[in-house]
């Protein structure tokens, strides 16, 4: 008999995994139920920066759903999973059975405990409704004052989007520091440069008392005495996992849901994928939440995989982030953090280009950059870090070389034979499939200019 | 309490054994090419009829950018002037698509006619992530329209291959993109093992 399928949840992890069973198994039957339209949370920014419609955010549609044979009852949240019966309960009260069930449903802004944050123009911004809800209160206004409170990957992804629109922005962040989850002290003095530089306000080391409201304006008051003027307030200080609907159910939680290297829980029928699951970590010995688009999209595609049969075992993610803070990338690798490692770096602060390796005997466990995009160097040997780092290849003698070349990653990578470990390997035991759903039904098409044509022609 | 989580619970706290790297798997069914076992054109290496002239970077940034500039070429001549020794380096298409799937807007697709990655610039909105998600290092960010770009065979007619003066890039059939790669890489490592010791290289 065809298997039930059961995902709850509609972002990258949910969705790779819908298109994975599909792709597997033929005839199984799949509902997929999600209290928002499938959607890509990474993409909002880019629709609040104007660059991009709000459709264009959306990674499904009706006729998506109906060429892969998906029931999907989106709007509707489920309340309550129970593995012991092998279904859901829905808000609405209607009950779901499943053979087999991938919660999905990620994380939340956590919301903090200051004076003033439920007062109107007071929000994160992580939804669809919470962009609409930014542009809506912005429309009309040629420069909105905001405050962002906290500096971290999210915060700073909202940033780049208003400073975009040229709005009047300033930063909050109780740490020292900001992106205190992504970049070392110095990388990150580097990025608060720039962003003075550039007419943003960076508050460091100092914590929101209250926010006040003047008859519409806000007044957003520090500990250290400063009064911030605000139209609009975006609240960035956390996310946490959505655990709330697997309460009381027996499924097995640290920090999210403890996944194996099948993505399975503790119920074996019942696998979770995406920022609600602490699976396994390339670099560390715990299992992680990385809530990052690749470690969702990886552990979709290995949860779909083996719910649909196959046995497909994941070894574990990579923690990488990069950032565009308003034209300063920032990127950061593996084990950055490390404080015992050693360490090469290169600080040029004037240009606010940073560069920092981290290694552990000839193996490099953690990388740091900071660049401008047009910095060739930032954006072309970038990817060959993730590739080093990925495979855990020895560099030997290249270590030294790269003490003196910092900037020569690609000489390196070659030398120590990191391409050709990554040839042929793939996560699923198949090439990967590309996904089926296009915005506004864009194919994929390799084009070549006039230039092109002229070219070759004359090669002929 | 499930067996199977039991076992990975045991194993000394750690979740599973690591693994180099990803590992094909309980491969049962693949997909059309896979199965057919069919020949695709690709681009193919003859590292040792490389010259490091430069030509195909040249050619590169002209077809894709409209202007003569290596920096923006999409092919990267790997130059290890001490050994004399030169390959050039572009997206190998490979099957993992690390590019492709990391996208958080599908704006990474596959190309009918020739299998390719290409990237829709349409859809891509300049996040970056698959220049960090390509272990290969072989996806760059356009800068003046923040999007990403990759090789993409110049539709079926490479500009490398047509320019290259030693048919050291050749667009032919083959099974595996990069199957090339190991034995020069081994050679330059082997090569440049002795040299970064300080002694002369062997060959």
């Amino acid at each position: 008999m065809a298997q039930h399928h059961l995902i709850i949840g509609g972002g990258p992890a949910a969705t790779n995994a819908l298109e994975t069973i599909r792709e597997f198994d033929a005839d199984a039957s799949i509902t997929l139920v999600c209290d928002e339209p499938t959607h890509s949370r990474m993409a909002l920014p880019y629709w609040l920066a104007g660059k991009i419609p709000e459709k264009h955010t959306h990674t499904g549609d009706d006729a998506y759903f109906k060429k892969l044979g998906a029931q999907v009852r989106i709007g509707e949240r489920v309340d309550h999973v129970d593995p012991a019966s092998n279904s859901v309960t829905l808000s609405g009260g209607d009950k779901l059975d499943f053979d087999k069930l991938l919660i999905a449903t990620g994380s939340s802004p956590v919301s903090p405990s200051i004076p003033g944050k439920d007062l109107p123009g007071v929000q994160p911004m992580w939804s669809l409704a919470h962009t609409q809800s930014v542009l809506d209160a912005t429309a009309g206004s040629a420069q909105p004052r905001v405050v962002l409170v906290g500096a971290g990957f999210i915060g700073f992804i909202v940033l780049n989007a208003m400073f975009k629109r040229k709005w009047d922005l300033a930063v909050v962040e109780r740490e020292s520091q900001v992106l205190p989850r992504m970049l070392d002290a110095d990388s990150a003095a580097g990025v608060t440069d720039y962003l003075t530089s550039h007419g943003v306000g960076i508050h460091t080391g100092t914590s929101v008392t209250a926010i006040k409201d003047d008859g519409g304006a806000k007044s957003v008051e520090l500990d250290n005495g400063t009064v911030l003027p605000a139209d609009i307030v975006i609240l960035a200080t956390g996310i946490r996992p959505n655990l709330d609907l697997i309460d009381g159910s027996g499924i097995e939680t640290d920090e999210g849901i403890l996944v194996n290297d099948h993505m399975q829980t503790n119920f074996a029928n019942v696998y979770a994928a995406g920022d609600i699951a602490q699976g396994p970590d390339l670099y560390t010995d715990k299992p992680a939440i990385h809530a990052i688009q690749t470690t969702a999209v990886d552990h979709g595609r290995v949860a779909g995989a083996n719910m649909a049969g196959q046995t497909v075992a994941y070894p574990g993610s990579l923690l990488m982030n990069i950032a565009d803070v308003c034209g300063l990338q920032c990127a950061s690798f593996g084990n950055w953090n490390d404080p015992h490692a050693e360490t090469m770096t290169v600080n040029n602060s004037r240009q606010h280009i940073y560069r920092k390796f981290l290694w552990t005997g000839d193996q490099l466990t953690g990388a740091i950059f900071t660049g401008d995009a047009k910095d060739v160097g930032m954006l072309t040997d970038i990817g060959m870090i993730k590739g080093v780092l990925q495979t855990r290849t020895p560099l030997g003698g290249w270590k030294e070389f790269l003490r003196e070349n910092p900037f020569d990653v690609r000489r390196a990578y070659i030398g120590a034979g990191v391409a050709q470990k990554l040839i042929g390997t793939t996560l699923t035991g198949r090439p990967a499939r590309p996904r089926q759903f296009h915005f506004g039904g864009a194919k994929p098409v390799a084009s070549v200019g006039t230039a092109h044509q002229a070219f070759v022609s004359t090669k002929k | 309490m499930a067996a199977q989580w039991a076992h990975h619970r045991a194993a000394g706290g750690r979740l599973l054994p690591r693994m180099e790297t990803f590992a094909i798997v309980n491969a049962t069914t693949v997909n059309a090419r896979w199965e057919k076992n069919e020949m695709a054109k690709m681009l193919n290496i003859v590292p040792e009829k490389c010259t490091g002239c430069m030509q195909c970077e040249l050619a590169c940034s002209w077809v894709q950018t409209g202007t003569f500039q290596p920096s923006r070429s999409l092919i990267r001549v790997n130059v290890f002037d001490e050994e004399a020794s030169y390959a050039p380096y572009t997206c190998l298409q490979c099957d993992e698509a690390w590019c492709m799937t990391a996208c958080p807007v599908n704006a990474i697709g596959v190309d009918e006619a020739t299998g390719c990655k290409v990237v829709s610039e349409s859809l891509c909105v300049g996040c970056h992530l698959c220049t960090i998600a390509c272990p290969f290092g072989t996806v760059f960010t356009t800068p003046h329209t923040d999007t990403a770009t990759k090789c993409n065979l110049c539709g079926g007619e490479p500009a490398c291959a047509t320019t290259c003066p030693t048919d050291a890039i050749v667009y032919t059939e083959g099974k595996q993109s990069g199957d090339w790669f190991a034995p020069w890489a081994q050679k330059v490592a082997a090569n440049h093992a002795s040299a970064l010791d300080g002694a002369p290289s062997a060959n």
